[in-house]
This record gives structure tokens, sequence and C-alpha cells, in this order.
């Protein structure tokens, strides 16, 4: 029997998923929308559609009570703490400009746009669920929602060989390592009993009092590393992003960059943090005793980042060079997770908020060339400075923002997660990182200097619409604006931790 | 006697799935799956969880399995590509499933597991997971179908795609 105080407190918690019913409503009115006017699919149709459902999911957010690390909702599913709290309207954001960016660039066909719209508000979903999940099995079906999805939205474009084989190779992988994570999850419950965090994180700071448990437990670790360096593509679980990335188009690479790697440095926050990690009230974690599963995570860090960064420099297609600095970044934001500190999660959200902006500018550009007649290729980009100077001096910006020159966002982003590491007194990763930065100079700047210097080897005349440069404003904007004046983001996140 | 049954379960699960693995040839593996798949469901039911020992028959191998076999045999037409892999990345291979196994295996059976004492006859799951699906499972459950929308969204798309692409 289902007592009266269960229903009570299930309509009670429905007002803290209020984002997730708003994007199911949006999901379901493009479908009908779609159904109902078939010979009327325009696109500006779905795209408002999807945009004020997203723009919607973040509106309740206000009217809920203060956020508080023990406030827990539905049956104690789902946590109500800070961290919820922002990254709700961080993937919303991730999705309006996915959204924008396939509106204004026009790289999906019309007959599939719908679709796509509603694949990617349904991932937005998985990812607002994701970080507020605090039992194994809501996170298990939060990052399939995420995965499952993904993998649809990367095999979208019809007629490609190339995207298809980029879904194939990502949903393989994908399989591997989710179901990886899942052993893991079943080892844990199996050790406890119960697939509520809390009780787990007991259990675990219990067993591993004891010599016998330690072994399950490194076990248990390295299988949940596996599907979380999976979606944060970090190494040795790096191998789809440069197919993935280059194969799916262009929009949906930056949606994947950002949103579903965000979610996995959150979900490493989230469930690694409070399982293999005592100390929540002090601001200097200990990993739990007997296992030191920093020291690994510290080397994935490194090997991410120079591995990352030494692949990019011989790409010529920029969506695969790209994709290597999106894994170099990827191990620069592990040092954070590293140092086991409040200042290094701090320093996470913080480059995650940045990134955002900056690496969705980059691939916003490239979307733009290839869709105004030019290609993804570097040769298309030789001289392309004097015929479309606002994209490219935006590309520019956008570079140097992930290089972490001064005075872009990038700078302060790495200066915290350098900060963080140090802090610490990990100085060889710190050391590392640094050599790797000087790395990311030679082909970040190969793009800046084929576009400035040299002279173009094809007339191809570059026509970039007006709705396009607005977009690009709007990233400019937070990634110049917040490289100057960043410390309501910094106040904002450090009252998180 | 439920020591023997179980062991018969447990050789019905794993020794197909050494076919699974190794046979070149696709039916053979995906009749072998089969069987993996119904010793499996004998193991769920010996656990005493008789409602997804049902399912597993009816959803694994009445449904997705059979539409397995069906896939092979439909679009087996023409040579199959050989799968080959070097010898490198098999010797890798080996090394890490060896080391995988034998942690697996020393942590199954060192791990201090809590063991809850089982109190007479097997109970009847099936009105428990009724009642945690509507109860406490209830957003899990909605939002499972929420994916599977989005996921069938999808799969539609992809199938339409082939039929226009002739």
């Amino acid at each position: 029997m289902i007592p009266e105080n269960f229903i009570q407190s299930n309509l009670q918690g429905i007002s803290f998923i209020g984002p997730e019913l708003i994007l199911t409503l949006a999901i379901l009115l493009i479908l009908l929308v779609g159904v109902l006017l078939p010979y009327w699919r325009h696109r500006i149709l779905f795209t408002i559609l999807a945009v004020a459902g997203l723009a919607g999911s973040v509106l309740p957010l206000w009217k809920l009570p203060q956020p508080a690390p023990d406030l827990t909702y539905l049956s104690n599913l789902f946590v109500w703490d800070w961290l919820t709290f922002l990254s709700k309207p961080f993937f919303a954001v991730v999705g309006v400009l996915t959204i924008l960016l396939t509106q204004v660039t026009g790289e999906i066909d019309n007959s599939e746009y719908s679709e796509c719209t509603i694949l990617v508000l349904a991932v937005t979903m998985g990812m607002m669920l994701l970080v507020a999940s605090t039992d194994l099995l809501m996170i298990y079906l939060a990052f399939e929602t995420m995965g499952i999805l993904s993998y649809l939205l990367v095999g979208i474009r019809a007629r490609d060989e190339r995207s298809g084989e980029a879904a194939l190779k990502y949903v393989l992988y994908g399989a591997f390592t989710s179901g990886t994570m899942l052993f893991g999850f079943s080892l844990l419950f199996g050790l406890a009993g119960s697939t509520d965090l809390l009780a787990i994180s007991q259990k675990v700071a219990f067993a591993s009092q004891h010599p016998q448990d330690r072994l399950l437990l490194i076990v248990a670790i390295l299988f949940f590393l596996a599907g979380l360096l999976f979606k944060t593509a970090s190494f040795p679980f790096h191998f789809w992003c440069p197919d993935v990335y280059e194969g799916a188009p262009t929009p949906i690479t930056a949606f994947l960059s950002v949103g579903p790697k965000a979610a996995g440095f959150v979900l490493f926050i989230r469930l690694f943090y409070p399982l293999f990690a005592t100390g929540h009230d002090a601001t200097i974690y200990e990993a739990v005793s007997g296992l030191d599963w920093p020291s690994i995570l510290a080397l994935v860090s490194a090997i991410t980042m120079t591995l990352g960064n030494l692949a990019a420099i011989h790409q010529n297609n920029l969506k695969r060079l790209l994709a290597y600095s999106s894994i170099a970044h990827a191990g620069y934001l592990l040092m954070g997770i590293v140092s086991l500190s409040d200042l290094g999660l701090r320093s996470v959200v913080f480059y995650l908020v940045v990134y955002l902006f900056m690496n969705v500018g980059a691939f916003a550009v490239v979307a733009m060339v290839a869709s105004a007649g030019g290609s993804e290729e570097i040769d298309s980009y030789r001289g392309l400075g004097a015929r479309a100077p606002y994209v490219c001096v935006a590309m520019a910006i956008f570079l140097f923002s992930l290089i972490g020159l001064p005075p872009f966002a990038g700078f302060v982003g790495k200066v915290y997660l350098f900060a963080a590491v140090i802090y610490k007194k990990i100085y060889w990763l710190a050391v590392v990182a640094a050599l790797n930065t000087v790395i990311s100079l030679y082909y970040y700047l190969r793009i800046v200097k084929a576009m400035f210097l040299e002279k173009p080897t094809e007339t191809i005349q570059i026509q970039v619409p007006l709705s396009s440069r607005v977009l690009l404003l709007a990233l400019l904007v937070p990634t110049l604006g917040l490289g100057i004046y960043w410390q309501p983001l910094a106040r904002v996140v450090s009252g998180m931790f | 006697m439920t020591d023997l049954i179980f062991n018969v379960f447990i050789l019905l699960t794993i020794i197909p799935c050494f076919w699974v693995a190794l046979s070149s040839n696709i039916v053979h593996a995906a009749f072998s799956l089969l069987i993996t798949l119904f010793g499996i469901a004998g193991l769920y039911v010996l656990l005493g969880a008789d409602f997804i020992g049902v399912i597993q028959v009816i959803v694994y191998i009445g449904g997705i399995l059979v539409l397995i076999i069906f896939g092979v045999m439909m679009t087996q037409r023409g040579k199959l590509l050989p799968l080959s892999i070097q010898l490198p990345g098999k010797l890798f291979g080996a090394v890490l499933t060896g080391v995988i196994l034998a942690a697996l295996l020393l942590s199954a059976t060192r791990t201090l597991w809590p063991v809850a004492a089982v109190l007479g006859e097997p109970q009847l799951t099936s009105a428990a997971i009724g009642d945690l699906l509507l109860g406490k499972y209830l957003i899990p459950f909605e939002i499972a179908s929420v994916l599977l929308l989005a996921a069938l969204i999808g799969a539609v798309l992809i199938a339409r795609r082939s039929v226009r692409g002739e």
C-alpha cells in the first residue's frame, strides 16, 4: 500500500522538478506541432518553441526555497543545493546556444529540425536531472538519458556517412563505459544494500577501514572512473572524441563539448566526492583511506592534457583540432578535481562557465564559416581576416581565451585552476599544465596566423548573416566581460561549496 | 538440491558465453546468447526475484533476442567483413581482461558482504515492485518514459532516412 504522506511528499517535491516538467511540456508541444503542421515545417517556429521552453524552465527556480545541502526531495532521490540550483540555468544556456546555433547555421535539414530540437531539449533535461540526483538508480537513468539521446544527435544528419560512423563509434564506446560504470554501481550496492549516496558513503567510509574490503573499493573506483572519464573525454577514454566531434553536425559538436562534458565534471563533484572523499564540511577533503585515487587522477590529468595538445598540433581540420583542444581542456579541468579542496571545486565550476562561452564561440565560428561557403579545413581560413573581419576577430578572441591569455575569461579560469593545485602543493602538475599552455599556443595561433597573416588560396566570398553576428556578440560579451570583471561569477561560485 | 540447480543455471549462463564471444558464425553466437539469457532468468528466480525472472524471459528472450536473430538473418546478405585484431591488441586485451577478472574474483571472495537472513518461503515480489514504481520511484519511472519517447523519435528519424535514401 502507498501511504497517504507518500503522495503528499511526492506532490510537494514536484515543484522542485519544475524545470524538467516545463522541458517535457515543450518537447510534447514541438512533437505535436511537428505532426499537425507537416507541410509548414518552419525552422523558426521550432526554434522559438524550444528556446521558450528552455527559458521558461529556468523561471520556476526563483520561486523555490533557499537551497541547502541537506534539502532533499522526492523520496531522497534529489538534493536541492547550490550546485543543483546553479547547474540548471547553466544547462539551459547550453541548450539555448545549441538551438540558436543550429538555427543560424542551417546545418540540420528542415526535415530533421523539429526532432533535433526535441533531442536537444531531452538531453538538457537529462543533464538537469543528473546534477540533482543523489541516488544511484536516478543517476544512472539520467546518465543514460543524456547518453543515448546524444548518440542519436550525433547520427542525426542524413546522407552523411561520417555522421553515421561517428554515431556508431560513440554508441560502442558509450555502451562499454557506461556498462562498466553500472558494474561499479552494482558492487557498491552489494556492499551497502542501498542506492542512496549518503547510505553508501557511510558504508564506504566504514569498509575502507577493513583490509578485506579495500580491493572492492579500488575496483569500484576504477569502474566509476570509466564512465566519468568517457563523458569528460579524458585519457584513456578519449579515443572517440576526435571522430565523433568531426562527424557530428557542428552545433551538436559544440553541444557535446560543453554539455555532457560539464555534466561529467559535475558528476565528479556529486558522485565521486561524497563517496570517495571525506570531510564535506571542511574546505579540504581527504581521499578515503587506503585508496590514493587523487594521485591516479593527477596522472590522468597530466597525460590527458599533454596527449590532447600534442595531437592537436598536426590537425588541419578545425573540428578535429578543437576536439583535441577539448581533450586538453578536460585535463586542465581535472586539476581542480585532483586538488581535493573547495577551491578546486570552485575553480572547476568557474572554468566550466567560462569554457561554455569560449568553446561554443569557437565552434560557432567554424559552423558559420562552413555554412557561408568555406570549409572546416584550415586552408579555407587563409586570408579570411580581410574578407570577414568581424568573424575572424571573434575567432581570435575565442582562441586567445582558450589559450588562457589575459584579459580574456579563459585566463581567469586557468588562474583559479592553477591556484587550486599549487595551494595543494602538487607543483609538478602545475608545471606540466604550464608547459601544455605553451604547446597549445602553437596550434591556436596557427589558425590566427592563417586568418590574418597569410594570403588567400581561394577567393570564396564569406557572407555572414546578421543573426550569426548577433549570436557571436552574445558569446563575445561574456568571454570578454568575465575576463575583466569576474568577481560576480566568483562570488556566486564561492557560495556553492 | 538448490545448490545443484544453482550450479546448473550458472553453467548454462557461462558456457554459451564462449560461443557468443568466439564463434565466427553470427547466427550461432545469437543462439548461444539465448541460452545465456535463459540461464540468467533461472538465477533471478532462484534468488527469489520471480517478477524479474519472468520479465527477463519475456523481454530479453521473447523480444530482444528474437529481434537480434531476425536482424542477423535478414541483413546477412553477401560476405561479412572478417574481424581482424592484431596480435598486440589481442595480448593487451587478454592481459587487461585477466587483471580485471582476477580483481573481481578476489574482491568477490574477500569482501565482507552484508548478508540478509532468508526467512521462510520466498514472497511474491510483483506487488512490492508495483508499490515502489508508483511510490518512491514514481519520478524515475516517468523519466524513463520521456527517455523512451525521445529515443523512439530518434529511432524513427534514423529508420526514415534509410527508406528515403533509396
